[in-house]
């Protein structure tokens, strides 16, 4: 019974495998491509900054989720570069969406994190890359 | 009639719609009284008293407990056949519910509907 | 003439009226899952509830029994009760999904808490229900869901490669667990009980008798139609967008950046608005749906039309129904995570509510010449199988997909 107890906590407290981190960045990968989205409304002066607002601090606030999941984990040795790489996306998402929040209705910011939210959506999909290339 | 009708119309009659005189649903057939023999429809049965004898064996037990004990005349009522007018389409009474005791749980009064904003 | 624009104004109403949050929340996360690959599964609902609610109508025309009279009658009180329960069940976890919704989208545009906006907005229902006549009430939603018509627009604007989306419409199966839960989802999501209940009991309202059967043929048929191709335009305008670059439509809000992306602002407004009405005459109707249920089940006095004072007990049961979704609306689950559990359930229990209606639309002894056809018998027992495979499959996949987690 002990030993199933042990087993069943030591198995929720997060050995994070290589499967598990990859959905982590997938995810984190999906929000940076809808950031982009938001953001390109503001730069254009498209949009509405009361949704703008309301869906950036709903987006950055599971950019944070992820971050600190990712962050209190115990990754496998071989994918503990990656997710260190990871919680630093997570990180760098939370803080744009931030700014959208902060500054919903300006242009410039707008711009600004569009093309912030591009990069981040990139270094995420070479994290994922690196995750599963490494598989093959 | 035969006996095979009797049951036929059992069958229909049970579960159905009542509808007093004045067309307002007054409650559904829950049971049914047959006497005599060959059997005779006598009267019908009305009431949540009466859902835990339609009720599986081991779901009786709880139905009893949550419907209440068999109080005649406010959780089961006994309406006798000859109170029914048609029975076509519809189970229509010739009398209005109230004068049955059927209905009550849509008494206005006993939900001072009053005090709800639109009325 | 005035029959003509009467049909026409229903049609039109059924189909601003189609598309409630689980048709949202399916066909956003099914395009950008799958892109256009699961436009088949839309049809294939849309099919199905335009015979249930056809047979469903035309029972209540003939007969002037909605679906818990024909429950009851045909199940008896024991069976008839597991449908009732299942049936409320479903329902009251459908409304909470609708007024959590409602309270997203609220907040969408005017940035407030959530709790505070389940609340105004289910107090602003009460209102409406209270004010408007039963009619009314269908035909503001219904013309004002028309909004969603910005997402065909939309569809058009983004011009997709037209062969691509064509053979979404073909059918095809695999074994992905989450394609198949997908499957599953969009398809009880366009075949929701609630809105075929509440039609078959609207109907008996508003007094159809056999002089109605050709409205209620066109409102299933065209109605249903029109606002399947709503429910796909949904489908492709996510696919077109997020397919490409991996968006997880997690949030309601998400569903609306496609518009927002083809029209700016004045989009945006259009689809927040459209959703706002589909979802809002979604929550009266299933409430209502709930209700309905319940009183016919029982035998008591019922309807939107016999007013508060004549059916009190039914009155009642809708405000305390609308109560516990409320509850479950501010018990901080997702309305997202609720629509997806509603949407699933639903379909588990449709075989209950479903088996009864169509076995006596085909009754000769109740529906006389205008029993079921034998094209309308053949489909019915079709969908009969189809309801039936999709229910066992439903809860397994749920679990398997981690609710659409994947």
């Amino acid at each position: 019974m002990l030993a199933l107890a042990l087993l069943l906590g030591t198995s929720g407290c997060g050995d994070l495998s290589r499967d598990e981190l990859n959905r982590g960045v997938e995810s984190l990968s999906a929000l940076a491509a809808q950031g982009e989205l938001i953001a390109s409304g503001v730069a254009r002066d498209a949009t509405k900054s009361t949704y703008t607002r309301v869906m950036a601090k709903t987006l950055g606030g599971e950019a944070e989720h992820e971050a600190e999941k990712l962050a209190d984990a115990e990754p496998s040795p071989e994918v503990e570069r990656e997710r260190d790489a990871a919680v630093q996306i997570a990180g760098e998402l939370a803080d744009l969406f931030s700014e959208l929040q902060t500054f919903p209705g300006d242009e410039r910011h707008g711009e600004l994190v569009e093309k912030q939210m591009g990069k981040v959506k990139e270094q995420a999909d070479a994290v994922v890359e690196r995750l599963t290339g490494e598989e093959a | 009639m035969r006996d095979e009708g009797e049951i036929f119309v059992v069958h229909r009659l049970l579960d159905e719609q009542i509808l007093d005189s004045d067309g307002k649903r007054c409650g559904r057939v829950d049971d049914i009284e047959l006497r005599g023999s060959p059997p005779r429809i006598t009267a019908v049965l009305v009431g949540e008293a009466l859902y835990p004898r339609r009720l599986p064996k081991r779901l009786r037990h709880l139905a009893r407990r949550l419907a209440g004990p068999e109080r005649w005349g406010a959780n089961a009522l006994r309406v006798p056949w000859e109170e029914f007018d048609e029975i076509g389409a519809t189970l229509r009474l010739r009398r209005k519910a109230e004068e049955l005791g059927l209905g009550e749980g849509d008494d206005p009064e006993r939900w001072m509907v009053r005090r709800l904003p639109w009325n | 003439m005035k029959s003509v624009l009467k049909i026409a104004l229903g049609i039109i109403a059924a189909l601003g009226g189609f598309l409630d949050i689980g048709d949202i929340v399916f066909t956003t996360q099914a395009g950008a899952l799958y892109r256009y690959d699961l436009l088949w599964a839309v049809v294939l609902g849309v099919v199905g509830i335009a015979i249930y609610a056809e047979m469903c109508g035309r029972v209540a025309a003939v007969t002037g029994r909605p679906v818990f009279d024909v429950i009851r009658m045909r199940m008896g009180f024991g069976l008839g009760l597991v449908a009732l329960v299942a049936s409320t069940f479903v329902n009251v976890l459908t409304v909470a999904a609708e007024l959590g919704g409602l309270a997203i989208v609220l907040q969408l545009l005017f940035d407030a808490e959530y709790s505070l906006f389940v609340v105004l907005a289910t107090v602003g229902l009460v209102i409406v229900v209270a004010l408007l006549p039963f009619g009314g009430i269908e035909r503001v939603f219904g013309y004002c869901g028309l909004l969603m018509l910005v997402f065909i627009a939309t569809a058009i604007h983004q011009g997709p490669d037209w062969g691509e989306v064509a053979h979404g419409f073909v059918p095809s199966l695999s074994d992905s667990k989450l394609y198949l839960y997908f499957v599953v989802g969009v398809f009880a999501a366009a075949l929701m009980p609630y809105e075929v209940h509440f039609y078959s009991s609207g109907a008996v309202e508003e007094g159809w008798d056999e002089s109605n059967l050709r409205e209620n043929r066109l409102n299933a048929i065209v109605g249903y139609a029109l606002g399947g191709i709503l429910a796909c335009s949904l489908i492709v305008v996510s696919g077109f967008l997020f397919h490409p670059v991996g968006v997880d439509p997690t949030d309601l809000g998400t569903a609306a950046l496609p518009a927002q992306g083809a029209f700016g602002e004045t989009g945006l407004l259009l689809a927040l608005g459209g959703i706002l009405f589909c979802v809002g005459g979604a929550a009266i109707d299933s409430s209502f749906a709930a209700s309905y249920n319940l009183a016919q089940f029982l035998g008591w006095e019922w309807g939107r039309y016999r007013g508060p004072k004549k059916a009190p007990r039914f009155t009642v049961s809708w405000l305390v129904f609308l109560a516990l979704a409320v509850m479950i609306a501010l018990s901080g689950i997702n309305p997202v995570e609720i629509t997806e559990y509603s949407v699933v359930l639903a379909v588990v229990a449709l075989p209950l509510t479903y088996f009864p209606i169509l076995m006596i639309a085909g009754d000769r002894s109740f529906m006389r010449e205008h029993a079921n056809g034998m094209v309308s018998t053949t489909l019915g027992w079709l969908y009969f199988a189809v309801i039936v495979v999709l229910a066992l499959a439903a809860i397994p996949l749920l679990l398997m997909t981690n609710g659409g987690g994947g």
